[in-house]
């Protein structure tokens, strides 16, 4: 009987690290949307697993991708950490790439540091332009 | 009895299978980023709230997880089996949008449900008789037109055994 991946059923799952006491694992908590039958609305519900770690890059709070290993590890660890997808205190916005904390991007997202000679140049043409034609009205 | 709740009707079984996005095989992990306040997240928001619960139903083994006001920008990404990770921005898109749009990239297409519809048709067999999971109907009885169950009705005297055995000793 050949199961060429995973004695385990989910192979590939998100969650938050809730725990990093133990040496190389993480105990990472996954949420899955769950139909209650009477009031027919998702509810989240919880589930923990243990991951193989083996750097022990991860602390506690952050969004981590676990994959499924080929087969057990110990009793308890079926997964192994994949890719830390968000940092606690460090989250990096995919679309643009920077850093950026809440609603709001940690730092400038303008470009006037790297402005050259010649754009501060034709810049300051310009409103040199708009100068003088607030003061002819 | 009116149902509770801002918007109750989501919470329907007929709302909940009208749903269209199917997603294929190999779509594992849903992660949708969106931001609780902002006119760009609108979109979004509106999303999680009418069309999360449409896919989550069609899709049970799709492990969806919602994040708030992580970032600035709001989005959606797929994990796939083979270790892919598809990002869609939907920043300033209509929830009807991008639901459009994952149906598109990562939906199970028209001919593909047919012919999953036509396989699990052509496994069951409907003139069988048998347990209600697998089959149509239980007993003969249960057809109109046919000699109905006699634990409702009792069967006329020939039919029975008893009457049939007395009257082969008779003769």
């Amino acid at each position: 009987m050949s199961v060429p991946r995973g004695a385990v059923h989910a192979k590939w799952i998100v969650g938050k690290v809730i725990g990093t006491k133990m040496q190389k694992t993480a105990k990472v908590r996954v949420t899955r949307l769950v139909l209650d039958p009477y009031l027919l609305k998702f509810f989240n519900k919880r589930k923990t697993y243990f991951a193989h770690d083996p750097l022990q890059q991860c602390t506690v709070g952050d969004i981590v991708l676990l994959k499924a290993l080929p087969e057990r590890r110990s009793k308890h660890v079926k997964h192994e950490l994949a890719e830390i997808v968000f940092k606690v205190g460090n989250v990096i916005d995919p679309i643009t790439g920077k850093p950026c904390a809440g609603t709001r991007f940690l730092e400038n997202l303008s470009d006037s540091e790297n402005l050259t000679e010649a754009d501060t140049t034709y810049l300051s043409e310009k409103l040199q332009e708009l100068k003088v034609g607030s003061t002819d009205k | 009895m009116p149902m509770k709740g801002r918007f109750p009707i989501r919470r329907t079984l007929q709302y909940l299978s009208q749903g269209d996005v199917i997603f294929k095989s190999s779509v594992k992990v849903m992660t949708v980023n969106y931001n609780t306040a902002g006119e760009l997240s609108e979109g979004a928001r509106k999303f999680v709230f009418f069309n999360i619960p449409q896919i989550q139903y069609k899709n049970p083994w799709v492990q969806i997880m919602l994040f708030r006001n992580m970032t600035p920008s709001p989005f959606l990404r797929f994990y796939l089996d083979n270790g892919e990770q598809v990002l869609v921005d939907v920043e300033d898109k209509t929830n009807k949008e991008i639901t459009e749009h994952i149906k598109k990239i990562l939906g199970k297409s028209k001919e593909t449900l047919e012919k999953e519809e036509r396989e699990r048709r052509k496994q069951s067999h409907p003139a069988t008789f048998g347990p209600k999971k697998y089959h149509l109907r239980e007993c003969m009885c249960e057809i109109e037109g046919q000699v109905p169950c006699p634990a409702f009705v009792p069967l006329p005297k020939e039919m029975r055994g008893k009457y049939k055995a007395a009257m082969k000793n008779e003769a």
